[in-house]
């Protein structure tokens, strides 16, 4: 690593101000460790900042990482940017970083442990009481409790560090109880690493990824003695999409992921709810908040945890990280007394200091805080979601008043923080560099008594602000944080390594996943079908094909009967005004069950709440059906423009349904994926047959709608080739119905069903669902042989739909009570 | 009169239209050992019989039981039988010869009480027990300057006797502090948590406790069985030691008659059962209490 400095100018970056900057000094002499960034930048011009942004942004949305999805509603989803330009930190700059983190990482880890024991710094007074006793974080349930419970500790802790103008460097924020972003940097490196792979391979960037193996390796090794291969799942309690950065964490690591409602207590353990049954769960890592954790001990009625876990965890019968009741630890009310506590607790002087904090409960901090408010930033000191920070130096007199008044009514809620103008770092925007403030946040973890590991890595957050605070509401601009090595680094991959602590069961297919594949399959094909109608109504509208006898309109309206009454929701089109308002329900409406958008959206949730068992190819395929969708506004009117969206759409759905043909293993995840796309066809095709037979139409619509029919199914050709004759309800349904070598007709799910339906477990006390198939294909047999043989009869075909059509409405009910039965909640 | 001995019956029930398949509760029913409350015998019946169960003490010191009923049931009952012998000593109020004004020291919070627990616990507000720009107002007409302390408890315990309406039903479990401050009416629970949020405002320690009364009919009536009830009053520490009892709801210094189960900070860490079901379908719940003198 050479140090280059002067080349800086072949673009132009300069710092503001007399912040100070992170890669360049105030006399513009470049930091070395960013020595090749700026170099490689002088190379390109500052143009080539634009391609980096745009193939970070490109590869981040394949990958989902940009995007929180809209929820079920239809909001917006939150975005996350990633700016491709890492924040670079040098070798010794990054021991004391470390050193200091391990340090805090351990001061909080003796705390944790006095503070749920014996309470000596309490006692002690070395802080004042009212910030743990008032912290409605510490769970007085989990005082003191037995030997050989299951609490391990702090588990993985997240600090926020930031430098100021004077080159100090300070903690400004800890989170224990749910550290959010490990996830989101694993993410970030492996975007950034595809936008910059020869800049990264010259910086010789230390490598991330044995940090999660061996965090996944403790927890493994947290499991209660005497387990011999420990089921380790994480807990997240977030509903689809929200918090997806531990769905990227767990398809990378491949460790299962679980739901509060998947996870259940008997017998002192805890279980998980799995396609095979109960599975019992050796160690959790729970990510949603502690005190929500048990929802039988939790104050907060509305909690929605895990009942009697707490009791699972005093006995021993699961290993928890982190403690639940790490939250009380979370305020800036300990930070004045963390040099005394450093000295008392770890026999240490405080390596990295907090930042400058007042605690108003103490009077003469009060005093101070009042005096200086205009200077002040004012935080609550507790987790009180109904005060947000202040910045003194940003509010007038009369707001300085009320703020005053605030504080001096309740002073022991609040602290008063010195407001840092933090460090800036060079960031990317399309015109070239600018420096923004920034904070990198670190993870750690203390390995048992083996001492702490630290992440060389973290997520670098920007601020639009100049202060301590980096909201993740506010600002979601993130970095990757390179740290650069002294020695050589090696290739490493997660996936394998992990593979070898035996941590991953790929049996293990929690119900609730399983469902979700289940209906990712049944959206998937229901969307495609959908589409399909919309895609013929817009060509007979707009085509003008049959136009002639003026019966498009005819045509038409009868189609869309159909389709709403296949769904069985025919009142959402009788209430639309004209045909352009009925095209609409099924183009744009949000809240249409037969609409392509309603049922993409469905199609995406399922995808999201089963994220992890997607190969790249289909996440990327998922993001491509979804935005491709909803990224053009829809202009109202301009229903032509649909034509090609909705080819792309089926193009990308028969991509992803496709790819999941080959790339996912034969599990029963698989099985259920692949049970939902031949149920919701069976079911398809069944009741459209059954409405071709019923509809009493003259010969020239009946050939007409009996193309559509054909056209619906993707089956116009495969008739061709096979009749070489003009549509005729006969022929479309021999084919569609009876003839068992083409994939698409009855016959042929049918027989699919039943062979992936093998693969599942025989469910405890219902039948096996191939015992209810078995006399459904016989049936079919005898049927079929009946058919071929005589003539063509349609008041028996009818009748046999129908009833078709009712037995898959309760094998489809039958799935979900054999395996997706957590219908039924806790209260 | 130098003991009295009761007899106690609580019984919980659930019935529920649909099945239940797993139930996890929680029950603070075990009466607490204290000064002038001998436990003779506790007995706690739980029906179906629970898979799995698990009796400690709470971080209070409050006898707690875990169970789980892990089968198919439709019905869950919980009896908690037990026999007590109170002593029959007329309580007196001490003179903490302190005023409630020069008593405040910041020292106190992590001192401990007779039973390890340190004042802190019940200095601070909580959920139940906030401090409200209300209760401030409610407590001013008390603060004279120079009064002894107990004399300043007594009177705020005869103010929420005189000024709040005993209205059953006006409230329930889950009714916020404010409400029962603004209409001025409530049960045990209520003003048992108005009386602890005000004196935690002037620093003086105050706990929740929970556990039954007597009561006695009319001469010539005979008394219903089941018709007592679970009851809920205060105790406060008084700087002289120890804590005493004070029961907004009769204004009533806690004799032979009030047995005590459990305390806390407030309703929410002794509640006497509280569960959570899987399973689909309404429930019925229905409590019964006797006490009954033997």
């Amino acid at each position: 690593m050479s140090s280059k400095t002067g080349e800086v100018s072949a673009f132009d970056y300069r710092i503001q101000g007399d912040r100070r900057d992170e890669a360049l000094s105030r006399d513009g002499v470049t930091a070395p460790e960013w020595g090749e960034l700026f170099a490689s930048l002088g190379r390109h011009g500052s143009t080539v900042l634009s391609d980096w942004r745009n193939t970070a942004a490109r590869i981040s949305r394949e990958r989902g990482l940009a995007y929180r999805p809209a929820s079920i509603d239809g909001n917006p989803g939150e975005g996350w940017t990633l700016d491709p330009i890492p924040w670079i930190i040098s070798p010794e700059r990054w021991a004391s970083l470390e050193a200091g983190i391990s340090q805090r990482n351990r001061l909080y880890e003796k705390l944790l442990e006095d503070l749920y024991g014996p309470q000596r710094t309490l006692k002690e007074r070395l802080f004042p009481a009212e910030i743990l006793l008032s912290h409605p974080g510490y769970l007085r349930a989990l005082h003191n409790l037995p030997p050989g419970n299951g609490i391990i500790g702090l588990g993985l802790s997240a600090f926020d560090v930031a430098r100021d103008t004077a080159g100090q460097t300070f903690v400004v924020n800890d989170r224990f109880d749910r550290p959010f972003g490990l996830g989101l940097a694993l993410e970030n490196r492996t975007v950034v690493n595809k936008v910059l792979p020869r800049l990264f391979g010259r910086c010789g960037v230390r490598r991330i990824g044995q940090f999660f193996t061996d965090w996944f390796a403790y927890l493994g090794r947290c499991a209660p003695s005497g387990t011999a291969a420990p089921q380790v799942v994480i807990l997240d309690s977030s509903e689809q999409g929200k918090d997806s950065e531990l769905g990227f964490l767990a398809n990378y690591c491949g460790i299962s992921r679980a739901h509060p409602s998947d996870l259940t207590v008997r017998d002192g353990r805890v279980w998980i709810k799995a396609l095979r049954g109960l599975v019992p769960v050796d160690v959790l890592w729970k990510t949603m908040a502690g005190r929500d954790l048990d929802s039988l001990e939790s104050e907060n009625s509305s909690a929605r945890g895990i009942a009697g876990i707490f009791e699972a965890i005093r006995g021993g019968g699961v290993a928890v990280a982190s403690h639940p009741g790490s939250e009380a630890l979370q305020s800036p009310g300990y930070y004045p007394y963390l040099p005394r506590l450093c000295r008392t607790l770890l026999d240490e002087e405080l390596l990295i200091p907090p930042v400058a904090t007042w605690w108003c409960g103490q009077p003469k901090a009060l005093s101070h805080v009042v005096e200086n408010l205009a200077t002040m930033v004012v935080k609550p000191a507790g987790p009180h979601h109904d005060f947000r920070t202040q910045y003194g130096s940003r509010l007038s007199a009369s707001e300085l008043a009320d703020l005053k008044a605030q504080i001096l009514a309740h002073p022991t809620k609040f602290v008063g923080q010195e407001e840092l103008l933090i460090s800036t770092i060079p960031t990317s925007r399309p015109g070239g560099l600018v420096p923004r403030g920034a904070v990198v946040r670190m993870f750690s973890f203390q390995d048992g008594n083996q001492g702490v590991q630290v992440m060389p890595g973290g997520l670098a957050r920007l601020s639009t602000e100049s202060g301590v605070i980096v909201s993740t509401r506010n600002c979601g601009e993130s970095k990757d944080v390179w740290v650069r090595s002294l020695l050589e680094e090696q290739p490493f991959s997660i996936a394998s390594a992990i593979s070898q602590t035996h941590l991953v069961s790929p049996d293990l297919v929690p119900s609730r996943t399983a469902e979700n594949l289940f209906w990712t399959g049944r959206y998937a094909e229901r969307t495609d079908v959908i589409s399909r109608f919309a895609a013929r109504v817009i060509d007979v509208r707009f085509q003008g094909f049959p136009q002639e006898h003026g019966i498009g309109q005819e045509h038409e309206d009868l189609l869309l009967l159909t389709l709403f009454k296949i769904f069985d929701c025919e009142g959402h089109l009788e209430e639309a005004k004209d045909a352009d308002a009925r095209l609409d329900l099924i183009l744009r409406d949000r809240a249409c069950p037969v609409g392509v958008t309603y049922n993409l959206q469905r199609f995406f949730n399922a995808t999201q709440t089963a994220r992890e068992e997607w190969s790249p190819a289909s996440t990327l395929t998922i993001s491509t059906c979804y935005e491709g969708w909803n990224a053009v506004p829809n202009v109202v009117g301009q229903n032509e423009q649909f034509d090609s969206k909705l080819e792309m759409l089926q193009l990308n759905l028969s991509a992803f349904l496709g790819l999941n043909l080959d790339s996912m293993t034969r599990d029963e995840g698989w099985a259920l994926l692949d049970a939902g796309r031949r149920l919701e066809r069976s079911f398809i095709v069944s009741g459209l047959l059954s409405f071709l037979l019923k509809a009493n139409l003259k010969e020239e619509m009946n050939a007409l709608y009996n193309e559509s029919i054909l056209y619906f199914l993707d089956s116009v050709r495969t008739f061709q080739s096979r009749f070489h004759d003009t549509p005729s309800t006969e022929l479309t349904v021999r084919l569609l119905l009876g003839e068992a070598d083409y994939p698409k007709s009855v016959s042929y799910l049918l027989g699919r069903l039943h062979k992936v339906l093998r693969k599942l477990p025989t469910p405890g006390q219902q039948p096996h669902p191939c015992d209810l198939i078995e006399p459904w294909i016989e049936k079919m047999r005898l049927f079929n042989a009946t058919m071929n043989k005589g003539k063509f009869r349609r008041r028996e075909t009818i009748l046999f739909l129908d009833e078709l059509f009712a037995f898959l409405a309760t094998l489809s009910d039958a799935l979900t009570v054999s395996y997706f039965s957590h219908a039924s909640k806790h209260r | 009169m130098s003991t009295v001995r009761y007899h106690v019956r609580h019984r919980t029930a659930y019935v529920y239209s649909g099945r239940i398949d797993l139930c996890h509760s929680l029950a603070h029913l075990a009466p607490r050992e204290e000064v002038g409350q001998e436990i003779l015998a506790h007995h706690l019946d739980v029906s179906p019989v629970p898979h799995y169960q698990m009796a400690r003490k709470d971080y209070f010191g409050n006898g707690t039981n875990y169970f789980a009923i892990q089968g198919s049931h439709a019905e869950f009952a919980v009896i908690s039988t037990f026999t007590v012998e109170k002593s029959g000593r007329v309580p007196v109020l001490p003179d903490s010869g302190l005023s409630w004004d020069r008593a405040w020291n910041r020292r106190l919070m992590v001192e401990q009480d007779e039973t390890g627990i340190c004042f802190g616990n019940y200095l601070l507000p909580t959920a139940s027990c906030p401090a409200l720009d209300d209760i401030d107002a409610f407590l001013a007409p008390s603060l004279k300057p120079g009064r002894e302390i107990m004399d300043l408890v007594n009177e705020l315990m005869a103010r929420i006797y005189t000024e709040f309406d005993y209205v059953p039903g006006a409230t329930d479990n889950s009714t916020p502090l404010q409400v029962v401050l603004e209409q001025r009416k409530g049960v045990c629970q209520d003003f048992a948590h108005v009386m602890i949020a005000a004196l935690r405002r002037i620093n003086i320690p105050a706990r929740y406790v929970s556990g039954y009364l007597e009561t006695i009919p009319p001469p010539g009536v005979k008394k219903l069985q089941g018709a007592d009830a679970s009851h809920a009053w205060v105790e406060v520490h008084s700087p002289a030691g120890g804590w005493i009892g004070f029961d907004p709801t009769n204004n009533k210094i806690p004799g032979h008659q009030h047995i005590k189960i459990a305390h806390g900070r407030d309703y929410f860490d002794v509640r006497p059962l509280r569960g959570t079901f899987l399973g689909s379908g309404g429930q019925k719940l229905s409590v019964e209490v006797d006490v009954e003198r033997v």
